[in-house]
């Protein structure tokens, strides 16, 4: 079919100012939504268009209307949980269409046509719609068949958009309610191996990707398309370790696709086989032994955080598919997680946010930890912060109490001694192998954390100087005995 | 005797004994990253680097001439496979002429940051610490890859600039007669004193943004004033012309100290007023070196101050002619005048006021800061204002009727421009609009003047048939902001790999354009609309300024300042091109935590393979555009130039039906794999804008794109050839490796095609491409042409 418009991705992010506009749909003035359902193959006609209201040929220029578009979608691989997902590819698709913004998603979703689009063509929905179809048939092909039904009618809208409401609600608690325990399989993404060769992201239902851009139902949908892309199945196997989160499956498959660099990642973990990290983490946390507990800075904070170090440098300390403990690369979405970071004590450990951090997972906070994590506002340095925490009395100065198991796994500050905790007495005894490659910390353990390599100190005090590239010319030296 | 012994010794006495350690480290200064296989190279430490590159991107001659005219025993012809007296053969003569002209471009901007650094380190001391802002970790990638340090302050660059100036020596004696007797080693020389260059411009950069306290990595940068119409004529103007901004600098200084900084006019032509508006963005810019001659001969200056590279040779006959006093300020350029360094600030300004000499040479920054503004103001009092291009419309017209439309002109123009026509057009019919045509692709070099037997002053007709528009070019430049913050590189990171962000441009170098200069605002724009990044700097980043779409707009106004989708970012003066070859390194190091300390080879290989960036000179004609370019090839990042480009004499272009000749290292299988040509040129040169277009969207392609990375880049590769050839090209079937490489819209089309035309099998229920790719495409492929990576990282 030809098109009265081009598509390219190159009009993504084409914004229609209100004096170009021919017709705006939805947005602030008026209903709208967007909904992608399965369908049995037998129910749709494919590529079949039907309007409901009044079509673009028949608006009233630089007038608002109600709005919905509703797809039905059918084939062998289609199922309910992959509705969400192809949604979403709507407005990714509808942005190609050179005079046609699509703004947000599900009922926020917010239209405008140019009127140079109408004046090129552009005088009917059933364009826009076979477009659409024909872009999502293109790039998912486990859509066998689709159709289409646009509403402009503002009672139909109006009507259909309470029920569809029910559907968001039942989406969103469906995503809520699923657990890494209620999925046979887990999803790879390797995309970032083309830049970090090693890394290999997992995704779980209770943990995004790190560049947050990926959650396990987008890695689902992205697996039916090609098994064998960037996002394959990784079959979970046996659970190792119900809390860091460690699975046979898992472990195997990152020691293939990492090329062996390392064999054993705990998804929810900090400090024990932590998940790696590319490049493209949106947050990186970071463990402050002065006060036993971990930090999280966002890529948008550029000041220092009460470590004396900024993002950019202690991204700098992680990265290029690594296990690097004492740093954590995660997706914001991942503090939605119930299991963030579970095994190293969760939001109960997690002691400094900048504030728009904060502000932004605000509601995944659990309210007794809420006031008690300190922000740039309260705390700038790490005096600072054990002050705050003090004052606050944060569960990491007497002790953490692991939620999950009711296990103490910190023995907080009680001594409050300047020196390093003891090596031994660690509070769990799971056995751990020997990893060359990595530093190993057990939980209770308190970690030496070098960000800087640190000279070893000479036994006995004083200066031990390292003299490098020096000429020393000596005329005569007299070797003697020295008296015992 | 020598004596060896081993183990601890107690030294119970040191007498007379002269310890002398070059540098003492304070705990956790040192660098704990392994030195790498090549820190400091010397010619033959990247020598195989070169190689293994150049039997892909074999060197291609374009000889301007057939004669070796460098030594005594020539001339010698060297056409028709003749060897010359010495035994050199044409190709590797003008590899050999590559060297030279790499060895002056490397040398201009070392010698500029020789210079530089000199002089902030004796007025700011060598303990000044590097900071470039607090996103910006790794100070300096191509300090850190080349020569294995990372710099803390101003006296540790010494070491960087100082093993640059040994590399230039080293391979300008190579070019002495007698002496390399292979093409591929004098390339390779090429490419090594073209990355000292590189250095060089760090150097030069790193010491100005820190001692002059320029923008450190900000994108929102202000705009300043850019075009020939900028300035207000009812102050003094101070012009600044040149490359090397620490020599003027204090006239804005002394002026602020004065309170009189809103009395003057400083503005400037080339890097030099560059980086004055890094300084202070109340500098306003003219613009690049084709408007030297313009501003000169319209007598906008009160005082004109040169320091060094692309200015003008006959710039103190022109200043002369027009009454403005020269102030030289470079060693580099002392234009044949009276050094008065150590003359008295009244001195000097008596001499050039009352015209007891032309100009002077001046080297001392803060003496210059004074003499300036005092000679301008007293210039400007006693000014001819009404003096133009000419004095009056009949001398305008007499000048025109002297022609005899004899061509002259127009055989020696670069552009060819029909001067010959708008002469014959006004005189015959007094309409000027033909001649005025002219004046936007004029560059103003003054070949035509010579050329004429009747004298006429034809630049002086061009600039004064289009006065009224001349004055009306006013637009904005947003400041150079240096470097790219490594935050800004971590979050392109996710959209590069999922195709949003196609690739990388980066328009830098001068303005020896084919035609009009628009056409670099078309070429740029049409890649931001289409969410590449466009990174650009020098004369290209200062007309990017000037050029003003329908609505009267810079793109500079148009497109934010950052490192991301769509965004438009000037680093600043040639020397900042350091930042952009900085920035793909960066990438290496960030993304892959690839170690950079004295490991240049890995990194150029990184980027080769997997960094869709590529440079694009439309207007090229400086020798440090030949090093800057040639260093950039050696950092696997390939470069489009405009057709004057040919006239370096030199391209490496790749054979893509050469298949052997397309091979990688895979990691990830320990097996050598053939692949698509990407990218298959590395040095290219193109006629038009539109092929400048398609060419430049298809060297983003890299082979280890993601799916949705290579379906973004083939997009935008077919689109754009459509557009401006009027058909796909030839070889994009060469870049599919499997369905999901395909743009979205025309998959079917395109399936079509290679099921019907290229014999692919397709299942087409599934949409899918059964056989026909040169290899499938592997999410975990992980190339590489070097051997010693390739081994490096499969023992794990």
């Amino acid at each position: 079919m030809e098109f009265p418009f081009d598509i390219s991705p190159m009009y993504e992010g084409e914004r229609i100012r209100k004096q170009d506009m021919y017709v705006e749909l939805g947005g602030p003035t008026q209903p709208g939504f967007e909904l992608v359902i399965s369908a049995s193959p037998d129910e749709i006609e494919d590529m079949n268009f039907t309007l409901i209201g009044p079509d673009i040929s028949e608006m009233e220029e630089g007038k608002a209307y109600p709005y919905a578009m509703i797809y039905r979608i059918a084939g062998k691989q289609v199922e309910k949980d992959l509705e969400p997902v192809v949604e979403r590819r709507n407005h990714d698709f509808q942005n190609y269409i050179e005079g046609y913004m699509h703004l947000n998603q599900r009922y926020d979703i917010w239209i405008r046509i140019s009127k140079s689009a109408v004046k090129k063509g552009l005088n009917s929905f059933e364009q826009i719609a076979k477009a659409t179809m024909m872009l999502f048939k293109n790039e998912l092909p486990f859509i066998e068949k689709i159709d289409a039904t646009y509403i402009t009618d503002r009672e139909e809208v109006e009507k259909r958009l309470q029920e569809t409401m029910k559907i968001y609600e039942e989406r969103d608690l469906r995503t809520l309610s699923l657990h890494d325990e209620d999925v046979e399989e887990f999803y790879s993404c390797t995309l970032c191996q083309s830049f970090a060769p090693t890394n290999v992201c997992v995704i779980a239902p209770d943990r995004v990707s790190l560049c947050g851009a990926i959650t396990w139902f987008d890695g689902r949908a992205s697996a039916k398309v090609d098994p064998e892309g960037p996002n394959a199945p990784i079959p979970k196997g046996e659970l190792v370790d119900e809390i860091g989160g460690e699975y046979t499956g898992v472990n195997e498959f990152a020691k293939e696709r990492s090329g062996g660099e390392y064999d054993r990642i705990k998804l929810h973990s900090f400090f024990e086989f932590p998940h790696t990290s590319c490049g493209c983490f949106e947050v990186i946390g970071f463990y402050m032994p002065e006060v036993d507990g971990i930090g999280w800075v966002h890529r948008g904070y550029d000041e220092p955080a009460p470590n004396g170090l900024t993002f950019s440098t202690m991204a700098g300390q992680t990265g290029g598919g690594k296990q690097v403990v004492g740093f954590l690369g995660i997706g914001i979405g991942y503090f939605k997680s119930p299991k963030f970071i579970q095994a190293d004590g969760g939001w109960k450990r997690t002691v400094w946010m900048p504030k728009s951090l904060k502000e932004r997972v605000l509601e995944f906070i659990p309210d007794e930890m809420k006031d008690k994590i300190a922000t740039e506002e309260d705390a700038g340095t790490i005096d600072e912060l054990k002050e705050f925490l003090k004052k606050v009395n944060h569960p990491v100065v007497t002790g953490v109490v692991r939620d999950i198991d009711g296990a103490k796994i910190t023995d907080g500050w009680v001594e409050e001694k300047e020196e390093e905790a003891p090596i031994e007495a660690p509070a769990e005894t799971g056995k751990v192998q020997e990893t060359p490659a990595m530093q190993q910390i057990q939980p209770g353990q308190i970690p030496v954390f070098t960000p800087q390599p640190v000279m070893n100190p000479v036994s006995g005090g004083g200066i031990k100087l390292v003299i490098k590239n020096a000429k020393i010319n000596i005329e005569k030296i007299v070797v003697s005995k020295k008296d015992s | 005797m020598a004596l060896n012994l081993k183990g601890s010794f107690v030294l119970d006495e040191l007498k007379n004994v002269q310890i002398t350690i070059g540098k003492i480290l304070e705990e956790g200064e040192e660098w704990d990253e392994p030195v790498g296989p090549t820190p400091m190279p010397g010619i033959a430490d990247l020598r195989k680097w070169d190689h293994t590159l150049l039997e892909r991107y074999e060197p291609f001659y374009a000889p301007m001439q057939d004669f070796c005219t460098l030594c005594t025993m020539g001339p010698c012809d060297l056409s028709s496979n003749k060897r010359g007296a010495c035994g050199i053969d044409l190709k590797t003569a003008k590899a050999r002429l590559v060297t030279i002209a790499c060895s002056i471009g490397a040398a201009a901007h070392t010698a500029h940051a020789r210079h530089m650094l000199d002089y902030v380190i004796e007025q700011f001391g060598e303990d000044t610490p590097i900071d470039l802002g607090p996103d910006v970790n790794v100070e300096a990638p191509n300090i850190r890859t080349i020569i294995g340090v990372r710099p803390r302050t101003l006296g540790d660059l010494k070491v960087a600039l100082e093993w640059a100036e040994r590399e230039i020596v080293k391979v300008l004696h190579s070019t002495h007669i007698g002496n390399e007797e292979s093409l591929i080693d004098y390339e390779s020389k090429a490419m090594h004193v073209s990355m000292c260059d590189h250095i060089g411009m760090e150097v030069a950069d790193i010491a100005q943004i820190v001692a002059f306290n320029y923008p450190k990595a900000e994108p929102d940068t202000p705009l300043v004033d850019a075009g020939f119409g900028v300035v207000d004529r009812t102050k003094p103007v101070i012009v600044v012309v040149g490359h090397n901004v620490m020599y003027a600098r204090p006239v804005m200084d002394y002026l602020e100290e004065q309170g009189r900084l809103d009395e003057f006019e400083i503005t400037g032509l080339c890097c030099t007023v560059h980086d004055m508006t890094r300084y202070n963005a109340r500098a306003k810019v003219f613009g690049p070196i084709s408007y030297q001659l313009r501003v000169i001969r319209a007598g906008l200056p009160d005082i004109v101050i040169s320091d060094e590279q692309c200015i003008r040779a006959d710039l103190l006959e022109a200043c002369s002619l027009m009454g403005i006093p020269l102030i030289a300020t470079s060693d580099a350029a002392m234009r044949g005048l009276p050094d008065a360094t150590d003359w008295p600030v009244e001195k000097i300004v008596s001499a050039l006021i009352n015209g007891e000499v032309p100009g002077v040479f001046l080297s001392d920054p803060e003496k210059i800061g004074q003499v300036a503004p005092i000679v301008a103001e007293e210039v400007f009092r006693k000014k001819d204002r009404t003096k133009l291009f000419f004095k009056s419309d009949d001398e305008f017209r007499e000048e025109i009727a002297k022609c005899t439309q004899c061509m002259n002109c127009v055989f020696t123009c670069p552009h060819s421009l029909r001067i010959d026509q708008g002469m014959a057009h006004a005189q015959k019919t007094g309409d000027i609009s033909k001649l005025a045509e002219l004046e936007d692709r004029c560059i103003a070099c003054m070949k035509c003047e010579q050329a004429c037997p009747k004298k006429i002053k034809i630049i002086n007709v061009i600039m004064q048939s289009n006065l009224q528009n001349l004055y009306a070019k006013t637009g904005m430049m947003r400041v150079g902001r240096g470097p790219i913050q490594d935050t800004e590189i971590r979050k392109v990171g996710q959209p590069i790999v999922f195709g949003q962000i196609p690739g990388v441009i980066a328009p830098v170098g001068c303005v020896n354009y084919p035609d009009l200069k628009d056409d670099l605002r078309e070429i740029i724009e049409e890649f931001l609309r289409r969410k590449y990044i466009v990174v650009t700097s020098g004369c290209h980043a200062m007309d990017i300024g000037m050029l003003k779409d329908e609505e009267g707009k810079t793109l500079y106004e148009k497109y934010p300042g950052n490192f991301d989708a769509g965004g438009l970012v000037n680093v600043g003066a040639c020397v900042a091109d350091s930042h952009i070859a900085g920035a793909a390194i960066k990438i290496a190091n960030i993304f892959a935590m690839r170690p950079l300390r004295g490991n240049y080879a890995e990194i150029a290989d990184y980027a080769l393979n997997r960094i869709g960036a590529v440079g694009f000179s439309w207007g090229p004609y400086s020798h440090k555009a030949a090093s800057i370019a040639t260093g950039f090839n050696r950092l696997g990042v390939p470069v489009v130039v405009g057709p004057h480009g040919t006239k370096y004499r030199r391209a490496y272009i790749g054979k893509p039906w050469k298949k052997e000749k397309w091979w990688v290292y895979d990691i990830k299988t320990g097996e050598k794999t053939y692949i698509e040509p990407a990218p298959d040129a590395l040095l290219i040169s193109v006629e038009t804008k539109e092929e400048a277009i398609v060419q430049l969207a298809k060297l983003t392609i890299r082979p280890n794109d993601t799916g949705m990375g290579r379906q973004i880049k083939l997009t935008h590769y077919l689109e754009l050839s459509k557009k401006y050839l009027g058909r796909y090209p030839d070889d994009w079937p060469i870049y599919v490796r499997s369905e999901a490489d395909l743009p979205l819209r025309t998959k079917d089309e395109l399936l079509k095609i290679l099921e019907d035309e290229h014999g692919w099998k397709i299942d087409w229920e599934k949409k899918k491409i059964l056989e026909g790719p040169i290899r499938p495409l592997d999410p975990g492929f992980n190339p590489t042409l070097v051997e010693e990576v390739f081994e490096k990282y499969s023992r794990k």
